[in-house]
């Protein structure tokens, strides 16, 4: 039995490398993956599986929807970009990424993306409140004018495509105001129902399902068809202001074969004139369009460079370390530093370890330990750019100057009332033992990935315990390795790791 | 009237054999989704939403906030049995339950918690169905100031908490707070304490923390005392509580079941923060302040109550202006959005079926929960007769998964285990660690809130606005009340004993 096996396996081999030598274009061979870097249910997350349902009507391709959240989408493009450019791994992009580029000194990404189609784009524009006093474009700008800076918008965080259009509309206009940014943009529409400020800077689908909302001006060259009634920048004499708009699409990693672009190409154009595509999305008012490489390449320049000027000019940017306390927790000195914390634990460890105080070990080092965090963490915080009313240091400090007080009364209360005694010892090395073979277990996940891995660890930590009676302790890690396979990996498609030598194999 | 014809014609879409039969799956997956630590409800949702991108809209909802509310009781049935919280909210069920667990009463903190959420999730669906327009209208008035206020009024509860330890308490609640503003801040969008690694650009997630702090930390602490001994004898001899005993805690569970769910409307703050204020008031209010922490019914009562009705609460601002108040209910709307409905206002007009089919599953699905509850809990107390030399390794690998599914990322994994190593450490030397969950839970909502606040005004905003005066108040005298009363105490003692 083994042995034929082994022979068909042989022959499958050989038969797959002989297609494989075929000159003959065929692709895809495999299921492609569409990288997201959001959760399940977002936009992005919707706009993937909608394009991987639609796609399947024009291609054999299976595709499959992986969301890799994090960072804003940096851990998703890192992923993409440690992969072959072989084409079978997609990427669904928004306008978000590129602010998160910039702000985040990511430029290699840009260069390193196939920027393949731009499939969608939302024009941006100004919401406010019907039941408002001020509620019209006119109505804002006078508005403005006469609070002089206090006006208040609502919108997501600071430095994201909707602040920068904002502070883009404060330009053109030559009007002053404030921009309070909120966790989400669905936060920041719940302050203007509750009229907390006058407008809001989202797109025009947010006003649906909502009466109290209304569009007080949209940035395109003509009005949308969806809704006829609302004025455009241009109309009110505003011309910078016609093509702000968020746009969705697919990009590749850079480099992949030519016949594969040219078959993502005709992919792309064809969903995109699919009528099911093109009434999803319309009729939520997002206008479907499709750019190719290079059109979509010049506009994502064109961004980088938009939200290049104006994250420095808000200081989200480049910002040098001028004051001297910030030197000094900023590259080699903060190493120097964090290290120079960590010799006096030891050495204040050694000595009270070594004295008659012995007992009062823990009690002094716990303390210590959350003393020398908070001075680190306070250095690091001078560097930080400081150009708000309240900038962003001052709830760390404020948490570390009410932290530092509460430790040293620790210590005192310790050192006086020298009542603190150290709990009776249990078997602390067998727990040693328990988080070294934790570690074991943590590197052998990454290279011979969690199933393997984890049905030794079960065996072997189950063993350390005591525990003998092996039979069982086969079937409960046999067990567990069955369960974890087919409820999360096949089922709930948690993509567990398989091991990065496991994937260099197959 | 209407509501009542409309409530009908709801029921009258859920009652078949379809829709229960996605009821009771979403019920069983939603409670063993919340077992297992470091699925939280959210992510239960969020695997599973999915699935539904093929069903009809309502089924699909049914089958979520079936997942949804199962999943907020699941998080207490290993916060009971062996102290490793399934989801954050169910941290401060394991105050008491899991005390219930070690005095050989698992059966009293699994019927408790069960009835309590049952209860609690009836009460919120209630408040929904008759207030969510008026409700909805408060919550998007409410103010920065005022959610600054209801951050440190919760922030407070850490004096409760702490008892003798209140100082240890509080360090370990600046530590959450602290680290929590690790990461791109929220307001200015500079990073803060990343020292460069990408991985910390979003901060430590608070799932992997809760696991380690809680799950790890628990189980090094048992392998560090040796304690192998599993529970089996007893288990026939286990109580179960009677109906006298539920009808003790009447006013407990309808009190908490209604701050749970008011606090659960305001978008952002939540089951976790619920559950915490309403134990805290719990345990003010009790006539047996002292046996909270040591097993109190009344504990178990209050938390699970709050947490399960904020289910409700939360559900507010979605259906009615489309907001999501809690992770949860935001991947609710991207799962509505899938099915081409846009949550807000209109939607009551013109998609009743879905909203009044949503109100009437809820009410099933908290009835469903409370059936395979009572038959399941039979169960769940076997889980405390499991060799603990085979439970123990166990906890590591379901941790493992818990942590990583979060953002897929093995970062997470070894946060965990380093918050494990951590929290077993400070818990040797009488640190608390669920004050560092709480920081972690409101320090965003805190901070960020009380910088918008000084942006929309300036600084005496917190004074002149009445509701944030109000809240911080009470702040003030729930954070010195349980220290001074400590002192008097321990002024008590020492008077008896010189008199002795």
């Amino acid at each position: 039995m083994k042995r034929i096996s082994i022979y068909l396996f042989l022959i499958v081999l050989i038969l797959t490398s002989c297609k494989k030598a075929d000159d003959e274009f065929s692709f895809p061979k495999k299921p492609i993956t569409i990288i997201v870097y959001t959760g399940p249910g977002g936009l992005i997350d919707i706009t993937a599986r909608k394009f991987a349902d639609v796609a399947s009507k024009y291609s054999e391709a299976t595709f499959v929807v992986e969301n890799k959240p994090g960072s804003g989408g940096i851990v998703a493009m890192k992923r993409l970009l440690q992969l072959p450019s072989d084409g079978y791994t997609l990427f669904a992009c928004t306008k978000s990424n590129i602010s998160k580029i910039v702000s985040t000194g990511g430029e290699a990404y840009i260069e390193g993306i196939d920027w393949a189609a731009m499939m969608m784009a939302d024009p941006e524009c100004i919401i406010t409140h019907k039941k408002q006093n001020v509620n019209s474009w006119e109505d804002l700008v006078a508005d403005a004018k006469t609070k002089d800076g206090d006006q208040l918008w609502l919108g997501p965080a600071n430095g994201g495509l909707d602040h920068v259009t904002a502070l883009k509309i404060w330009d053109e206009a030559g009007i002053k105001a404030k921009w309070i940014p909120f966790k989400s943009g669905g936060k920041a529409r719940a302050a203007l129902l509750g009229e907390q400020g006058v407008a809001y800077v989202g797109n025009p689908r947010e006003v649906l399902g909502n009466d109290e909302l209304q569009i007080a001006a949209v940035s395109s060259l003509e009005r949308l068809p969806q809704f006829p009634d609302v004025p455009t920048f241009n109309e009110f004499g505003l011309t910078g202001l016609d093509n702000e708009f968020m746009w969705r699409g697919f990009v590749l990693k850079q480099g992949s074969p030519p016949e594969i672009s040219k078959w993502y190409d005709e992919l792309f154009t064809k969903v995109n004139n699919d009528p099911e595509w093109r009434e999803y999305w319309e009729r939520g008012g997002i206008d479907v369009v499709y750019k190719n490489s290079k059109e979509f390449t010049e506009i994502v320049n064109k961004d980088k460079e938009q939200f290049t000027h104006y994250l420095q000019k808000i200081g989200i940017i480049n910002t040098q370390a001028t004051n001297l306390l910030a030197k000094l927790a900023t590259g080699k000195t903060l190493n120097f530093l964090v290290i120079f914390c960590i010799v006096i634990l030891l050495i204040i460890w050694y000595i009270i370890n070594r004295s008659t105080n012995r007992k009062y070990l823990a009690g002094i080092m716990l303390p210590l330990f959350f003393i020398a965090l908070s001075i680190v963490f306070f250095l690091v915080s001078y560097t930080f750019p400081n150009n708000e009313k309240v900038g962003p240091s001052v709830v760390p400090r404020l948490w570390i100057l009410i932290l530092i007080p509460l430790n040293i009364f620790l210590i005192i209360d310790i050192v006086s009332k020298k009542k603190e005694i150290e709990k009776n010892a249990g078997n602390q090395t067998v727990v040693w033992g328990f988080i070294g073979l934790l570690v074991l277990y943590l590197f052998s996940i990454f290279y011979i990935g969690y199933f393997i891995s984890s049905f030794v660890f079960l065996f072997v930590g189950i063993y350390m315990l005591g525990y003998r009676k092996y039979l069982t302790m086969l079937m409960i890690s046999a067990g567990w390795l069955l369960f974890s396979y087919l409820i999360f990996y096949k089922l709930l498609y948690v993509p567990l790791p398989v091991g990065k030598l496991i994937e260099m194999l197959f | 009237m209407e509501i009542l014809t409309n409530m009908a014609q709801g029921f009258s879409f859920v009652l078949g054999w379809q829709p229960i039969l996605f009821i009771i799956l979403g019920v069983i997956m939603g409670i063993l989704a919340g077992a297992m630590p470091g699925l939280s409800p959210s992510m239960g949702v969020a695997l599973l939403v999915p699935f539904t991108y093929a069903m009809t809209p309502t089924l699909a909802l049914i089958l979520l906030v079936s997942i949804y509310i199962a999943a907020n009781y699941g998080g207490s049935i290993t916060a009971v049995t062996i102290n490793a919280p399934g989801t954050p909210s169910a941290v401060v069920t394991s105050f008491d339950g899991y005390p219930l667990t070690l005095q050989n009463k698992p059966g009293m903190g699994l019927g408790v918690s069960l009835v309590s959420s049952t209860i609690g999730g009836f009460i919120g669906t209630i408040i929904l169905i008759l207030f969510s327009v008026q409700l909805a209208k408060v919550a998007v008035k409410f103010h920065p100031a005022e959610y600054f206020a209801l951050a440190i009024f919760g922030l407070t509860t850490v004096a409760t908490l702490g008892g003798k330890n209140w100082v240890k308490a509080f360090v370990a609640a600046m530590f959450g707070l602290l680290i929590n503003t690790i990461g791109i801040d929220p307001i200015s969008g500079v990073s803060r304490f990343t020292f460069g690694s990408v991985n910390l650009y979003d901060g430590f997630s608070l799932i992997p923390a809760l696991i380690g702090l809680f799950a790890l930390s628990e189980v090094f602490k048992q392998i560090d005392e040796q304690n192998f001994k599993s529970k089996k004898i007893e288990l026939e001899k286990t109580k179960w509580p009677t109906v006298l005993d539920y009808w003790k805690l009447k006013l407990t569970i309808v009190r908490s079941s209604i701050m749970g769910t008011l606090i659960g409307i305001f978008p952002g703050a939540g089951a976790t923060i619920a559950a915490f204020i309403s134990y805290d008031v719990a345990k003010r209010t009790s006539k047996e302040p002292e046996k909270f922490g040591h097993g109190s019914l009344e504990g178990v009562a209050a938390a699970e109550a709050a947490n399960s009705s904020s289910v409700g609460g939360a559900l507010v601002p979605l259906l009615t202006l489309g907001i999501p108040g809690s992770a949860s209910t935001a991947v609710l709307i991207g799962a509505l959005m899938i099915h081409d409905l846009t949550p807000g206002p209109q939607l009551f007009n013109n998609n009743p079926e879905i909203i009044y089919g949503l109100f009437a599953s809820l009410l099933i699905a908290n009835i469903v929960l409370l059936v395979l509850g009572l038959f399941g809990s039979r169960l769940w107390v076997k889980v405390t007769a499991v060799p603990k030399k085979i439970l123990y390794p166990m906890i590591f690998t379901v941790s493992i998964i818990g942590s990583f599914a979060v953002r897929y990322s093995f970062f997470d994994i070894a946060a965990c285990l380093g918050f494990g190593i951590f929290g077993w450490i400070l818990r040797r030397y009488n640190y608390p660690v669920a004050p560092i969950v709480l920081g972690i839970v409101l320090g965003n909502i805190a901070e960020t809130n009380f910088r918008r606040a000084v942006m929309m005004g300036d600084y005496t905003i917190f004074f002149t606005r009445p509701v944030s005066l109000i809240l911080l108040i009470l702040a003030l005298v729930s954070f010195a009340w349980p220290i001074l009363q400590n002192k008097i105490y321990n002024k008590k003692m020492q008077k008896t004993k010189n008199e002795n």
